[in-house]
């Protein structure tokens, strides 16, 4: 009896994994569909509310606005052919593309665009007057050129030459309802379900005016984190896996994987709260900068793959950026001790920095530098807190010492400077200089360029200045693509651009 | 009474703890390296001279952190368990004395905490009070309670029933004094061993929580926490798992020795 | 009979004031914690307008003991409500998410059962002998492994083994269900591991105690088979523990194996439960907890019903 039983677990375990692991096998993806890791959950796909980056890389793929970036951070025409901006920038005209259809099937038309521009303006009477996308709060009015009906012109209330990349916002059908769940544009996927922390099912949309993408379908697979995901890509049930790191990258075998990198326009900020004691005094921000050392952070959490900054805007940005600020901070021990020291701080002092646990790389980010700055005194406490916390008590309540966080923003310098405005929401490190208020109120009344650039150079300059906190890496923006694809391009914004991939043919 | 077997789980239990207890009582005064120093040129190192145990991807020394972890390891289910069982024993006293209304009352509150997930039980303690160890061993008592409340009951009510507890009542001697001067001491041997399992599974509730990024806050570690950091490590540095996971299941496995100890020795027949 | 009823009556009441409870309890900690689901689904790059925006439009602009009584009001006519992150019926949440978790528990008492069982009485044969300790110490090692590292050893050594095997791969059961059972073999292997153990030793010691008893004794001087012994007498009559530890063993599993399925990227309930958490999704949380609460409870009940009509003499204490 004893050998019996003993023979019938062996056989039923045996049995049992044949049984699961061959059919596992049968369920190859079919060729045809790509299926992209995410690890965030989808909020909602209409073009207008959705501001997580998680959703945008997703509905980049459903919906088009007049204008489009690509792979290298250049704004194109897209449902426009073209457009005018009056030399007082208030008055931008766009021509609209013929022959468009969206995914209903129905003629895009002048009307759907100024619909869609009014809806995102907050402008349809329906609406109680709150813009939608909070850059249109300046548009006063929408409308079809009265003797040319297929061409609009956008009217503001005061000049703003900065509102340009926000006419990528998608363009829907008018009156159309249900866009959050169940999308509709002209992109070149078209929305099929979502499941939720399962996945987002595109397929292609064979009608779509620059031609039917290459593959069927799309599958936006949920992962639970960045190692469910490995283990996905691993077993070859992912083909795209976006927002890799180095080192997770380089456990993918070269034969199956290609890895994919560039700058990611991201800012990865120790974020020092200038309102809090001691943190207010000017000199310890400064002494903090030269006690961090940046090379060593960006080697623990991206094993190298990061670009250290100095200052609160990534090279990725190209002219926008002040190249000659680069490397002012040296890492300088002595320094940082005898600013600490000036600042009346020679013993040191504590500081807590809460970060969100859910990102890995700002964890440990966290960790190397309370291990840097322990050498100057600063002894730093590390506090995680889940994401739901930390956007209530540290960015919106902005109740906190220190954080590390990445800011993320359009590819457009107005949009990563913003924040620093003294009543920006998005000024959580509580920075305030009426230098920086004024520069950056007169930027989008400006429309040379030349100027715009050194306008920006001088709000880096006096950021960096002020020591408004510590900025530490751009983090390489890094994707695991299969080998069985080809077209895929990385882009230095959150996008997943599908339309052009497709399968090898060996 | 006394089983041989008894001896040799005590043996080979006290043997287990004593590494552990060893590497506590020594990491307070010696480490090799500063446990939460990092040296990012000398990152994910294999064993090696210098260092035994090798090194994590912040390039600290895994031994010294090892070390470093028996504390917060120790310290977490020691305390964990003595809110528990505090607990426990204040609502599982009463409950299995007076029965009735008291019994009914006290048993669905701890019903409903134990149907309550622990998690969120960790998450509310962290958000009224911030991420700190101290917090996490108050949700991981508060999440133990009811077992330690159960086990307390129905020995109570066992105990209750015996000639000695009749007399003291007849002898009008209050009921707080019998509970805990006559039921209390009789009920050691019943909540022992379930007082070194809760250990044990304290330890495994608490590694779980690190994974979740709800126990010790770092640089700060536990063996389950040091296990939870190396995951994403996994096949480039298994030595990162390999030693703390060692540790955890030397400790575990000590625990339940020593309890088999006491139970065979307190049972008889041994279970 | 009467006394039956009212045993019965006495625990539907029991699980109805346990359910209220435990819905308080979560009433209360979504209180506590910080966090609002407008602003996870926005995130930080929201404005004041849109949030307030979304917060009126998914009702959360009311008091939250408004949004509570109206969620418990709800619970009358059956109704869960409807997830305010998500945007659809929680019960359709939950339903989406039961094949996984019902899946796994079945797979997994099934292993717990083929192989605890055995084991238990192959060890309670000969008590203390080098079988029977090899195999408790066995039993204690795995124990002693936190559930996640558990899980990664089975994938680690699983992708080493087999070339055929998928972590992470995922079919739902109405497209491929040769599938759908395939892949929750080895995280249903996970979860009963640890189980396998607990029943492992509940049942030898139960066997061991039934095994000195005076009529298995008898039933030996009476020159009965060992294999007739023990399934006409000695297993029967361990089925008031057995019957305890399997309810304990679905209760575990059914509330949802989150760690697991975290590791094994599955869509059970577990990680729905983390999904509310994460987003503060009051309606969601509620009714997952009250499902949790419910399944609990009434495993607990069937465990005290069966027992009592196993053996009488619990229903007479």
């Amino acid at each position: 009896m004893r050998h019996f039983s003993k023979i019938l677990i062996a056989g039923l375990l045996v049995a049992a994994t044949a049984f699961g692991f061959a059919s596992c096998k049968t369920g190859n993806t079919s060729s045809g569909t790509v299926t992209v890791g995410i690890t965030q959950e989808p909020g909602t796909f209409d073009p207008h509310t959705v501001v997580a980056a998680g959703d945008r890389e997703i509905i980049f793929n459903i919906y088009e606005g007049l204008l489009k970036y690509d792979s290298d951070g250049n704004l194109n025409p897209c449902l426009a052919t073209d457009y005018t901006i009056s030399d007082a920038a208030d008055v931008y005209t766009f021509t609209i593309r013929n022959g468009v259809k969206f995914h209903n099937g129905q003629e895009m038309t002048a009307n759907d665009v100024v619909y869609s521009l009014k809806r995102a303006a907050g402008l349809l009477p329906s609406s109680d007057g709150t813009p939608l996308v909070a850059a249109f709060v300046k548009v006063s009015d929408v409308s079809i050129l009265k003797d040319d009906s297929n061409r609009i012109q956008v009217i503001l209330k005061q000049p703003d030459s900065e509102l340009l990349s926000y006419f990528t916002t998608g363009i829907i059908p008018a009156d159309y309802e249900g866009a959050d769940k169940n999308p509709c544009g002209t992109g070149p996927f078209k929305f099929d379900s979502y499941s939720v922390s399962q996945n987002v099912t595109l397929s292609a949309y064979k009608d779509y005016w620059g031609g039917a993408p290459a593959v069927d379908k799309v599958v936006f697979k949920i992962c639970a984190d960045m190692d469910a995901g490995l283990l996905e890509l691993q077993s070859g049930t992912i083909d795209v896996f976006p927002h890799l790191t180095k080192d997770k990258a380089e456990q993918l075998s070269p034969e199956a994987y290609e890895i994919k990198s560039c700058g990611s326009n991201m800012v990865q900020i120790f974020a020092l709260n200038n309102k809090v004691e001691p943190l207010n005094n000017p000199k310890v921000r400064e002494a903090i900068n030269y006690a961090v050392n940046r090379d060593d952070v960006i080697s623990v959490t991206m094993d190298g793959a990061g670009v250290a900054l100095t200052t609160a805007m990534s090279p990725a940005l190209g002219k926008w950026y002040d190249t000659s600020l680069d490397g002012t901070y040296s890492y300088d021990l002595e320094k940082a001790k005898s600013l600490l020291a000036e600042a009346g701080y020679a013993d040191g002092f504590e500081l807590t920095v809460t970060v969100p646990s859910s990102y890995l790389v700002h964890v440990n980010t966290a960790v190397e530098l309370a291990s840097e700055l322990s050498k100057v005194g600063i002894t730093l406490k590390i506090e995680q807190v889940d994401w739901a916390t930390w956007l209530d008590e540290v960015y919106a309540g902005r109740h906190f010492d220190t954080t590390v966080i990445c800011l993320t923003s359009d590819y457009a310098p107005y949009d990563v400077l913003q924040r620093y405005m003294s009543d920006s929401d998005g000024n959580f490190i509580n920075y305030s200089n009426p230098e920086v208020d004024e520069i950056m109120a007169k930027i989008p009344l400006t429309t040379d360029e030349n100027e715009k650039v050194s306008m920006y150079h001088q709000v880096l300059k006096i950021l960096l200045g002020d020591n408004a906190s510590c900025y530490i890496q751009d983090p390489e923006e890094i994707v695991a693509v299969s080998t069985k694809l080809e077209g895929y391009n990385v882009y230095p914004m959150y996008v997943q651009d599908m339309y052009k991939v497709k399968f090898k043919t060996a | 009474m006394k089983d041989p077997r008894s001896k040799s789980f005590y043996i080979a239990g006290f043997i287990l703890l004593g590494i552990v207890l060893a590497s506590f009582i020594l990491s307070l005064i010696w480490t090799p390296y500063d446990p939460n120093a990092t040296d990012p040129a000398s990152k994910l190192m294999a064993p090696c001279a210098e260092h035994i145990f090798g090194t994590d991807n912040f390039g600290r020394d895994t031994f010294s952190r090892v070390m470093f972890a028996s504390k917060y390891t120790i310290f977490i289910s020691f305390a964990g368990v003595a809110i528990a069982l505090l607990l426990g024993l204040l609502t599982g006293l009463p409950a299995g004395y007076y029965g009735g209304w008291t019994d009914r009352g006290i048993m669905l509150l701890s019903n409903s905490v134990m149907c309550f997930p622990g998690i969120l039980l960790a998450l509310v303690a962290v958000a009224v009070a911030g991420p700190s160890m101290f917090n996490v061993v108050w949700a991981l008592g508060l999440v133990f309670a009811p077992t330690f409340a159960r086990v307390t009951r129905v020995g109570t009510m066992e105990i209750k029933q015996r000639d000695y507890i009749m007399h003291a009542q007849v002898m009008k001697i209050p009921s707080p004094r019998i509970m805990a001067l006559h039921i209390l001491p009789n009920l050691v041997g019943t909540l022992l061993p379930a007082t070194v399992i809760g250990l044990a599974n304290m330890t495994l509730f608490e590694s779980g929580m690190s994974y979740l990024g709800l126990g010790v806050q770092p640089p700060d570690a536990s063996f389950g926490k040091l296990l939870a950091d190396a995951q994403a490590y996994m096949t480039r540095a298994p030595w990162l798992i390999i030693f703390p996971a060692l540790m955890l299941i030397i400790y575990i496995l000590g625990l339940y020795f020593v309890s088999e100890g006491i139970r065979v020795r307190t049972q008889k027949g041994g279970v | 009979m009467g006394r039956q009823a009212g045993f019965i009556i006495s625990k539907i009441l029991e699980l109805l004031a346990t359910l209220f409870l435990v819905s308080l309890l979560t009433f209360v900690a979504f209180s506590v914690i910080p966090g609002d689901t407008a602003q996870v689904i926005l995130g930080p790059d929201a404005s004041q307008a849109q949030l307030d925006a979304l917060r009126s439009e998914l009702g959360l602009d009311r008091p939250m003991i408004v949004q509570y009584l109206s969620w418990l009001g709800g619970l009358f006519t059956f109704n869960l409500g409807k997830s305010a992150a998500f945007g659809t019926p929680v019960a359709g949440l939950i339903a989406e998410r039961l094949p996984v978790t019902i899946g796994m528990s079945i797979i997994a008492l099934i292993f717990v059962i083929v192989i605890s069982y055995p084991l238990a009485i192959l060890s309670a044969r000969r008590p203390g002998k080098t079988l029977d300790q090899i195999f408790s110490v066995m039993g204690h090692i795995l124990f002693a492994i936190p559930p996640f590292a558990l899980s990664l050893i089975i994938i680690t050594i699983a992708s080493a083994l087999f070339s055929g095997f998928r972590a992470g791969q995922y079919f739902a059961p109405s497209d491929n269900f040769g599938g759908f059972v395939g892949c929750l073999i080895l995280p249903s292997f996970c979860i009963a591991l640890p189980k396998i153990a607990m029943t492992f030793k509940y049942m030898r010691s139960s066997i061991i105690e039934q095994n000195s008893s005076e009529y298995v004794k008898n039933a030996k001087g009476h020159g009965l088979s060992d294999l007739r012994i023990l399934v006409k007498h000695v297993l029967p009559n361990s089925n008031v523990s057995s019957i305890t530890v399997i309810s304990i063993v679905l209760s575990d599993i059914l509330a949802g194996s989150l760690i697991v399925e975290q590791v094994f990227n599955l869509p059970g309930l577990g990680r729905l439960l983390l999904a509310g958490i994460a987003r503060r999704d009051f309606p969601l949380l509620s009714g997952m907890v009250f499902y949790i609460a419910f399944i609990t409870v009434l495993l607990y009940f069937a465990a005290d019903i069966l027992g009592s009509i196993a053996d009488p003499r619990i229903r007479l204490k």
